[in-house]
């Protein structure tokens, strides 16, 4: 061979090898159709309270009267529903849902008015067990609570437990009522549990089965679990065909249900239910009590509604909208006029409202929701509000306060019971252990000093004005306006709501191996114009949606019962 | 209220741009959303700067007396049901061991009780017939209840004379001020009252009512004339109750619809000067009141006068002559007043106004009531009126 | 037990639970006064956990003296009445291994679960692994209790989320003594059909409940095991009311408590609250109910009416006053917290049980997340226990653990209690060795 020529094969094998290395190890040269997305592991997660009341609801009929109290949940990656896969039922959690169980299906079954529209077959005695008629009921009430059809063994027991029931009570209703009562109290109905199965467009992958789709498709839309119809198009595949899928997504995103998933999900990341525990002086906020804290949420929820789903604008807009929802009590708070429609003494109504282009108040930051429930009882905290709006809205965690933390200033101070916003910021921003963390909280919280702790507005403060400048990662701003569209124009907030809505529609937090993922969800929700309906959508219809991993070390029953106590 | 605090410091010396409200789309908004009236939102702002609030609700309205402990010498007259029971059996010309023992018999009910209530039945007679003291109270010889001792009272010069039944002013020192209901009621337990503390009848109409009566709205602008002080006072009714926070206060900044009706529009020109507001000497004002009060609160000689504090309240008081028989017939079906025909002669005496061409009997007295108002949002009633009244708002 | 016997007893009592006017009558008692002549048991020991945030003030509570006779400081003077009945711990350490502090977290985590968790998932708080021995037959494995509000407590099982606490005296009043209390004293045991009915539909479904197991992965298994756990429970309490229960001279349900309790940390509220939950867990344990309860003062939020600052505020920004040595509104905080303890103390000193009260039989531990609230230190902890659990302790010493960690008083108690356990806590908190003084 000639010398020249060897060369050329020598170079080429060199590029060929180069060439099959960049394939495998750079993986950032690959089109992104080519990574690979490593779903995550499914967990099982408890219903919320929220998720139970709907699904009973649902099922049962908003007549129906829980009559118990609901488990609260831990929030964990900023969101309740995460927190759903890390709980269980505690036993004081389980006195109440046995107690709720109780109470519910004896309203279905031993009141006559209910009992005629769910049980549509009559026992051939009254005191004595029907398998038949029991069955007829359980069946499809279980498919409903369960998610899925049931098991022939689940039903099985359920109806030997219903004449089980019967014989000890001597009658047919109130046997049945008792294995209702289990069912709702079974894991299978308190807890989401996903089951997977071997993925036919992806080799070696898995993905939720067709039920464990509808499920999850059903909680992210609508929060609660799928509806008849859903559930039929499971049974018969459909969910199986990429036209049959997108048929039951346009319904459900057509339907006026989409309503109660965006509420759902704004009331999660927002985190209302901490009003729960929030409590005003009467004395210092005597207008703000448990009333207007609900009228607080609701006016933040229709506001979101009508502005990203009504109106399919963009979400950041949801910072300097000037256009909200009051009734006649909280506009009181807000210090604004909106008069009681209809007779003296009738039921408040909600009203819209603008406030005018000059109003300082603009967007949710505004908010009492905001701007109350992050304040202590008796005061405001530029620092609880400038965190929450770095944890809440912007997905940024600040650092815990140092231990060995210092309060030499406190002790230097003359009056310092009357120590006053101003004195305690002066330490948060010149002693250098808490600066580097007050500096990205607590001007925020400044700018948001118009509004007292009770979401009250004020502009001067003991006839002072209130100086409310700042800046927002460089960005400046001198006061609430235009800290709003400071806010509105910093790429963490939809970048946040992203990374919020992704995770709440797969229930579990994200790690690195879906970052991939998260990045494409937010090049597609920019694209999108920042919508929210859209970006629902996209979640709902990526590929990666209903791709799973499977469990890892399954082992038997009879070992683990052996196991446990 | 609001909390502690003062100005904010600049915070590691950054400095931020003045004015410009960014680029806050202006939103073409559709039918739904109306804008507010300029001039409310811009009142709504005047009012987040504190206390320049032109409009009010009333938020405490009550007759104003100021007993003080010895000003009815001898005691007051007997307030609960036994005392005013064993005191009516006195007037009718029982003698103390008699009322006594037949106050044992009503206290031990049954026979006892029921001989009593027959006695009773006769304080009133016409024409030998038996009637309802209540609402005869001429029926029943006076009783002679007890009047005030005091020389102090708050109140106003009414009638411009000074006189022997009149009293010095206990908060300005000036002499002539005319509040005989004061004289006339002040030695009856529920009616006694201070500065501090209304009294249990005044607190009890107004907790009773102040949920359901529509209330009563001021608004105060600068006068025509320009002059520095001079203002026109309007007070009207609304068609919306007071409203009050969950722990029964009442409310800041809730907004009222005012009510049209002529029956109850009242405007004058006052005086405005550090902080205090004078309306002088007024013919007539009228509002539509309460069942518990009177169906309308009709004064003559008006007058008012009232203080605002720093958070924009105002406290003082309206006075006038009052029709007396209007506010008995109030008291009237009303166990907690005292004894009702005393009040009736009572008030009948002590009537300083308005004397009847035939028999001289004055019908008019001399009253003060105690009126706060808070700010408050008024709006013009518009098409909500025509619902209002179709669906009914009476009180 | 003698059906007129025990309707004597539930006719005198006539609802109150201090039954001091009846003589107790002999027959009840064996020879050492101490049980149940029926039964043959002795009254069942009782593990309370006090847990007060904030701590106390240095300088202020440590004694002089160590061992059985030192003498209160001005902060515990207040406890003197009980000093034979206390064991109070001085000098112990929250060790941190180089973990950040969380300030109020880190302490709580020390304290009650032994050490620092690494990762999401955590032991089990050592109040439930005493209800683990002492607890099985208890209608309630633990009660748990907030007097300020909050959702959350110390207590939790192992790998679980911390468990709801209640804020409602009148719902935990519903809770334990409802429609499904059975009073151990009743005249006439009615076993409830309906309670048959149910266990009989639970008999039914367990085992298909239980496959539910097969289909899940390694870290569900583990909370759906804790469901199953709370399924146990429940069908103990069902099992309960299917047998008489063992009568109980001192115990008599408390009338209803009708309205509900406000969040939040106004002092008259903690106070109205703290008073109604003490009656209703003595209620609870002088009838049988359980035989572990947690509360929690979680005194963050605790302020007086109209103020703006709260405890925790204030240790933080009140400065020390010169005269005094110490800051004056954080202390009277303090004091105010140390006094609805004591008054707890007095509660259950004087209420009647046995030979004595229901004290005797109980060990309270009293814990902090502080030795200094103001600047978050971890060392001089303090540390108290009340009471000697019929008979189990040793009580009325000053023990000075003089740099050791808290969690050997953990330890201790545990394993006075019967917790099989030879160490517990984690790295330097680990605790190796009891605390022999306070070990019988």
């Amino acid at each position: 061979m000639k010398k020249p020529a060897r060369r050329v094969v020598v170079a080429g094998f060199a590029v060929g090898l180069i060439a099959v290395a960049a394939f495998f190890f750079w993986p950032e040269s690959t089109p992104s159709s080519a990574r690979v997305f490593q779903p995550p592991e499914v967990k099982a997660s408890r219903l919320t309270p929220e998720q139970y009341r709907l699904a009973i609801t649902d099922v049962f009929g908003a007549h129906i009267d829980l009559g118990g109290r609901l488990e609260p949940v831990m929030r964990e990656a900023g969101l309740l529903v995460v927190g759903a896969s890390s709980v269980s039922v505690t036993a004081a959690g389980m006195e109440q849902f046995d107690a709720m169980a109780d109470a519910i299906s004896e309203q279905v079954l031993m009141h006559d008015d209910n009992r005629r529209v769910f049980l549509s077959c009559a026992p051939a005695k009254s005191d004595q067990p029907d398998d038949r008629c029991a069955s007829e009921f359980l069946a499809p009430v279980g498919e409903r609570l369960f998610r899925r059809p049931l098991t022939e063994w689940e039903l099985r027991s359920f109806v030997a437990a219903a004449a089980a029931a019967t014989k000890a009570l001597g009658d047919f209703h109130a046997g049945l009522s008792l294995s209702l009562s289990a069912m709702l109290t079974s894991p299978q109905f308190l807890f989401r549990i996903p089951v997977i199965e071997e993925d036919p467009d992806r080799s070696g992958g898995y993905r939720l089965d067709a039920y464990s789709r509808a499920a999850r498709l059903s909680f992210f839309l609508w929060n609660t679990g799928p509806d008849a119809e859903l559930l039929r198009a499971a049974r018969e595949g459909e969910l199986d065909s990429d036209r049959g899928f997108r048929r039951q997504v346009d319904r459900m995103m057509a339907s006026p249900r989409l309503e109660e998933g965006v509420r759902a999900f704004f009331h999660d990341m927002l985190r209302f239910d901490t009003f729960e525990t929030l409590s005003k002086d009467p004395a210092l906020f005597p207008k703000f009590s448990r009333r207007e804290m609900a009228d607080a949420q609701e006016q933040t929820l229709r506001t979101l509604v009508y502005l990203l789903l009504d109106q399919q604008r963009d979400y950041r807009d949801a910072f300097t909208t000037k256009k909200t929802f009051l009734t006649p009590s909280l506009a009181a708070i807000y210090q604004v006029p909106l008069a009681h429609q209809g007779p003296n003494g009738g039921v408040e109504s909600w009203e819209p409202f603008e406030f005018p282009a000059e109003d300082p108040r603009a967007g949710i930051l505004s908010h009492a929701s905001f701007t109350a429930l992050h304040s202590p009882p008796g005061r405001t905290s530029p620092t609880d509000r400038g965190k929450a709006l770095r944890e809440v809205l912007m997905c940024q965690t600040v650092p815990a306060p140092p231990p060995d933390v210092q309060f030499t200033v406190v002790q230097n101070t003359e009056d310092p019971i009357h120590k006053t916003v101003r004195q305690r910021l002066i330490a948060h921003s010149t002693v250098p252990s808490c600066a580097g963390c007050h500096r990205i909280m607590d001007p925020m919280g400044l700018a948001l000093e118009n509004f007292d702790g009770a979401g009250e507005f004020r502009l001067v403060e003991n006839g002072q004005p209130i100086d409310t400048a700042g800046d927002l990662d460089g960005m400046e701003f001198s006061n609430s306006l235009e800290l709003a569209q400071v806010v509105r124009d910093n790429p963490a907030i939809p970048s946040c709501l992203v990374k919020r809505m992704t995770t709440y529609a797969f229930g579990q937090d994200f790690t690195q191996d879906q970052r991939v993922f998260l990045k494409q969800m937010r090049v597609r929700f920019r694209e999108s114009g920042f919508k929210i309906p859209e970006l629902m959508r996209t979640i709902v219809t990526s590929p990666e949606f209903f791709q799973a991993a499977p469990a890892s070390d399954p082992v038997s029953v009879d070992a683990l019962t052996a196991a446990v106590r | 209220m609001r909390a502690p605090g003062s100005a904010i410091p600049e915070v590691a010396g950054v400095r931020g741009r003045h004015g410009g409200s960014g680029r806050g789309a202006v939103l073409r908004h559709g039918a739904a959303f109306g804008v507010v009236l300029w001039s409310l939102w811009a009142a709504s702002v005047a009012l987040a700067a504190g206390g320049q609030s032109r409009t009010f609700v009333v938020s405490f309205f009550a007759q104003q007396f100021t007993n003080y402990p010895g000003d009815c010498p001898g005691g007051v007259n007997p307030e609960d049901e036994r005392g005013q029971i064993a005191f009516a059996l006195r007037t009718m010309g029982y003698s103390g061991a008699e009322v006594r023992c037949l106050m044992v018999g009503w206290d031990q009910g049954g026979e006892g009780e029921r001989k009593v209530n027959e006695i009773l039945e006769r304080r009133a007679v016409i024409n030998g017939e038996p009637v309802n003291p209540m609402t005869h109270p001429e029926a029943v010889p006076d009783p002679q209840l007890k009047f005030v001792n005091a020389k102090q009272s708050v109140g106003f010069d009414l009638d411009g004379k000074q006189s022997a039944d009149d009293f010095v002013d206990m908060i300005t020192g000036k002499p002539g001020i005319d509040n005989q209901l004061f004289r006339s009621l002040g030695c009856n337990q529920n009616f006694r009252g201070s500065w501090t503390s209304p009294s249990a009848y005044g607190e009890w109409v107004w907790v009773q009512l102040r949920d359901s009566q529509p209330a009563w709205l001021m608004m105060i602008t600068d006068a025509p004339s320009g002059k520095a002080g001079e203002v026109i006072v309007r007070i009207q009714r609304s068609f919306d109750h007071l409203r009050s926070n969950m722990d029964g206060s009442p409310r800041w900044h809730a907004t009222y619809r005012a009510d049209p009706d002529p029956r109850s529009f009242n405007e004058y020109r006052g005086y405005l000067r550090d902080g205090e507001l004078t309306i002088p000497r007024q013919p007539r004002f009228s509002v539509l009141w309460n069942g518990l009060s009177a169906p309308v609160l009709n004064l003559s000689q008006f007058q008012l006068r009232l203080q605002q504090d720093s958070r924009g309240q105002w406290d003082g008081l309206i006075g006038g002559f009052q029709p007396w028989r209007e506010l008995y017939f109030a008291f009237s079906h009303n166990g907690i007043v005292g004894d009702r025909p005393g009040l009736w002669h009572a008030m009948k005496k002590a009537a300083d106004a308005d004397p009847e061409p035939a028999t001289g009997q004055n019908l008019a007295i001399s009253v003060a009531y105690r009126f706060t108002a808070i700010p408050a949002f008024i709006t013009p009633s518009g098409a909500s009126v025509r619902t209002a009244m179709r669906e009914g708002s009476k009180p | 037990m003698n059906k007129t016997r025990r309707g004597f007893l539930r006719g005198t009592f006539a609802g109150s639970a201090v039954a001091v006017s009846l003589p107790f009558l002999d027959c009840f008692l064996n020879e050492s006064g101490t049980a149940l002549a029926a039964t043959g048991k002795s009254l069942p020991s009782v593990f309370g956990n006090w847990f007060q945030y904030l701590g106390l003030n240095p300088g202020r509570w440590v004694p002089d003296q160590t061992g059985s006779n030192y003498r209160n400081k001005v902060e515990l003077a207040m406890f003197d009445p009980w000093k034979e009945r206390i064991n109070l711990i001085s000098g112990g350490y929250y060790h941190l291994d180089g973990r950040p502090v969380e300030t109020h977290k880190t302490g709580v985590q020390i304290a009650t679960l032994g050490g620092i968790p690494t990762g999401r998932e955590s032991g089990a708080s050592l109040d439930s692994d005493i209800a683990d021995v002492i607890g099985r037959q208890s209608r309630f494995q633990t009660l748990d209790v907030t007097g300020t509000g909050g959702r959350f407590g110390v207590s939790k099982r192992a790998g679980a989320a911390y468990k709801p606490v209640e804020a409602s005296p009148a719902a935990l009043y519903r809770r334990i003594f409802g429609a499904d209390f059975t009073d151990p004293n009743a005249a006439e045991f009615v076993p409830s059909t309906r309670a048959l009915a149910k266990a009989s539909v639970l008999s039914q479904v367990s085992d298909q409940r239980r496959a539910v197991l097969k289909t899940v992965g390694a870290s569900d298994r583990a909370r759906l095991d804790e469901y199953f756990t709370s399924l146990r429970q429940l069908e103990k309490q069902l099992a309960m009311q299917l047998e008489p229960p063992e009568p109980l001279p001192a115990c008599a349900p408390p009338p209803n408590i009708g309205e509900e309790a406000e969040p939040g940390g106004e002092v008259t509220a903690v106070e109205r609250n703290i008073d109604l939950f003490t009656s209703l867990l003595i209620h609870a344990v002088t009838c049988g109910q359980t035989r572990v309860f947690n509360v929690t003062m979680n005194t963050q939020g605790c302020r007086k009416a109209g103020s703006t600052q709260n405890w925790h505020g204030y240790t933080h920004e009140e400065p020390i006053d010169d005269a005094l040595g110490y800051q004056p509104e954080t202390t009277w905080f303090i004091m105010w917290a140390n006094q609805l303890f004591t008054n707890f103390l007095r509660k259950l000193e004087t209420t009647p049980e046995g030979a004595g009260s229901v004290l005797d039989r109980m060990l309270l531990l009293w814990q902090t997340d502080h030795g200094y609230a103001r600047t978050h230190t971890m060392d001089n902890v303090t540390t108290m226990t009340v009471g000697n659990a019929g008979g189990l302790f040793r009580t009325g010493r000053h023990i000075a653990l003089a740099g050791d960690p808290v969690t050997r008083v953990g330890l201790t108690v545990q394993q006075g209690f019967g917790v099989r356990t030879g160490a517990w806590g984690s790295q330097s908190n680990r605790a190796t060795r009891p605390i022999t003084d306070m070990l019988i």
